[in-house]
């Protein structure tokens, strides 16, 4: 019982200072993720507080919630426009990452090539929770966004399977090329089957029950409950969280109430947040700062590796890209945005704790671990705002805020009507009552599409903006319904192909006009 | 007289252009023509099927552009007609004008460029001087203080 308590105090201590920080951060305008950091490492200095970030408990507590809200929120339409850049720098990006580190670190810092080519697959894995609460935060194009949690998404999966074969051959002193190909492909894709099973159930489930209770709790299960079933199966507990995540988010929700729906996206925002800040204040607590001192010269050589290999592979991607495509898949300035947003984080953390006692050069490792995730945090994670707005991918007017805001109670508004008008449907609401409450949203509706007008008569701007946002959002409809009639066979595949691959040139069409002009891409977000 | 072309394009200047040439159109009493040209010069270097896919859907955009200015204008009480064309903008404006005896061109300035200007910041004076020369037509240019 007295460990309880002592549990639950620190539990409670935690995010006290958690909230705390936050509070901070939002007053001093600091990126909160790097805050956290910084306040962790000022409690370990002067403390002997021992909190230690045990593997388990950032893989299977703290990953699940981050990773699930991650998938559950990633459109899978937009997923599939953005696949082969994502795909590609999740998994040959990862491989490749992998070797350049592993390779400039055995040369530069001395390390085993085995050893550094474990490093090379623990560091491989971007974490860019930070960047991407700062594109939302200050609104970068959508596009962007979804590309580097797309990437963060599947490269996890990637780098902890690669992690894991190159720990074995260190620990065996074995390896078997093909055995390592094996594995690979039979854990990641073990752990995606494994995902899309529980979430294919899941949203059974959900498509049934109409308790928004029973429903949330079921979303809990599934994120906490496909990492433990894929780790039991012994394939990828991640890709099997981001392949479930991906599935009730976008194919489970459809069947869910409003309420349900809202019920849900509090909950996972609020344990998103949690864990994120769980993890990032672990960083700091259990950096070791004596140690990183010790091993200056490899975390040096770490830190130019990562970045370097980086470099080489966004840049060089875009290069590729270039010689088959005339058109890349990005704007020149995103490519710096990928480039410097890919910080490490807690996966790394986690991947460099889990290392064995006997493993060769392990805490040398795991300084270098720590030391490449700080730098990522506080040299990159404190001045991608600045890139971000000298690439004027921030700019953000106040009348641009203003519409979206008219804009978003446009849409509740709306929502709230067509409830009321289906549980009138279904005899629920008496019809007095719903005239009444039908006039009222009739005049709210009306007063904000009034000052909508206003807004657009004076920055017209924002309707030119506003037409491209309502072309792409029609375009997207024209696909999903081909889409539809080729499930319904209404249309054999050579025709869907034909008329998928028009709109698809429409799309992207629509998406050029805008950013060759170098400005934001203002057809990512729906209107 | 011959009739007022508005080119517009949807930026930040296009609505208050659209009004000032509706107004213009009212009080002489004249045809007024909303004329959106887009530039497919960069979709040169893209594969012929997205080049294509670019021009098409310039022209699509440009339609329905014009067709919220027809709107607008027909709300005052005033048809206008509409047309789209693509090509180097300042070269297909003078050629319009001089195909349709257009009287007056009214065109604006935009307070900040956005990719749907036609006109950059401080260039739209010297293309009014370089039209009114070559057509002889006069250039209305609405600024961002009116």
């Amino acid at each position: 019982m007295t460990d309880f308590l002592s549990i639950e105090s620190i539990v409670v201590a935690l995010v006290l200072v958690t909230t705390l920080v936050a509070i901070g951060a939002r007053r001093l305008r600091l990126p909160y993720t790097v805050s956290l950091v910084v306040m962790g490492l000022l409690i370990a200095i002067p403390t002997s507080l021992e909190l230690e970030a045990t593997p388990d408990l950032i893989l299977a507590i703290f990953v699940p919630p981050l990773i699930f809200e991650a998938a559950f929120h990633l459109d899978l339409k937009q997923l599939r426009q953005n696949l082969v850049p994502i795909l590609f720098l999740a998994v040959p990006g990862v491989l490749l990452t992998t070797t350049m580190v592993a390779g400039m670190t055995a040369l530069g810092a001395g390390v085993a090539i085995g050893t550094a080519a474990v490093f090379g697959a623990l560091i491989a894995a971007t974490d860019p929770v930070a960047v991407v609460s700062l594109f939302r935060a200050l609104g970068v194009p959508r596009k962007l966004a979804l590309t580097v949690e797309g990437e963060s998404l599947f490269n996890d999966g990637t780098a902890i399977v690669i992690f894991r074969i190159a720990l074995a051959a260190v620990l065996t002193g074995t390896f078997d090329p093909l055995t390592g190909l094996t594995d690979f492909f039979r854990v990641s894709l073990g752990g995606i089957g494994v995902g899309l099973v529980l979430g294919w159930i899941t949203a059974q489930l959900v498509a049934r029950l109409h308790d928004r209770l029973i429903v949330t709790s079921l979303t809990t299960i599934l994120a906490f409950g496909s990492y433990l079933v894929a780790e039991q199966l012994h394939v990828s507990g991640v890709l099997s969280v981001v392949a479930a995540g991906l599935l009730v988010g976008n194919v489970g929700m459809a069947g869910a109430g409003p309420s349900t729906k809202l019920m849900i996206l509090n909950l996972w925002e609020y344990l998103a947040f949690l864990a994120n800040s769980m993890v990032f204040l672990l960083i700091g607590l259990n950096t070791d700062l004596t140690l990183l001192w010790e091993n200056a010269d490899a975390l040096a050589v770490a830190v130019v590796a990562v970045v370097g290999s980086r470099a080489i592979i966004v840049y060089g991607f875009s290069w590729l890209v270039r010689l088959w495509r005339k058109q890349g898949f990005f704007p020149p300035s995103w490519r710096h945005v990928l480039f410097w947003g890919g910080l490490r984080g807690a996966i790394s953390l986690a991947l460099a704790l889990s290392l064995p006692v006997a493993m060769p050069g392990r805490s040398e490792l795991q300084a270098m671990a720590f030391g490449v995730v700080l730098f990522t945090l506080l040299a990159q994670g404190t001045t991608i705002r600045i890139l971000l707005e000298r690439l004027g991918l921030t700019k953000r007017s106040p009348q641009w805020v203003a519409r979206e805001t008219k804009l978003g109670r446009l849409f509740a508004t709306q929502a709230g009507l067509r409830r009321l008008a289906q549980l009138h449907r279904e005899g629920l609401l008496p019809e007095e009552m719903w005239v009444g409450l039908k006039t009222g949203y009739d005049h709210d509706r009306q007063q904000i599409q009034q000052e909508m007008n206003e807004l657009f008569r004076e920055y017209s701007d924002l309707e030119g903006e506003m037409l491209f946002q309502a072309r792409r959002e029609a375009l997207q409809a024209e696909r999903g319904a081909l889409w539809d009639a080729r499930q319904r066979d209404l249309l054999s595949d050579p025709v869907y192909d034909e008329l998928a691959t028009e709109i698809d040139y429409r799309l992207e069409a629509l998406d050029l006009i805008y950013s060759t002009t170098g400005e934001r891409q203002l057809g990512e977000d729906k209107v | 007289m011959g009739p007022i072309v508005c080119a517009t394009r949807g930026g930040e200047a296009g609505r208050r252009t659209q009004e000032r040439a509706i107004a213009l159109a009212k009080e002489r009493g004249t045809e007024l023509i909303f004329l959106c040209v887009f530039d497919p010069g960069f979709a040169g270097s893209l594969s012929s099927a997205l080049s294509s896919a670019v021009t098409e859907e310039q022209q699509w955009l440009g339609r329905a552009l014009m067709s919220v200015a027809q709107a607008r204008a027909r709300e005052q009480g005033v048809e206008a007609g509409v047309v789209v064309l693509s090509g180097v903008v300042l070269d297909i404006i003078e050629e319009f004008l001089c195909e349709s005896g257009a009287s007056t061109l009214v065109i604006g300035e935009a307070k900040i460029d956005s990719a749907l200007s036609a006109f950059r910041h401080g260039t739209i004076q010297s293309c009014a001087r370089h039209v009114e020369q070559n057509t002889s037509v006069e250039v209305v240019v609405v600024t961002p203080a009116e």
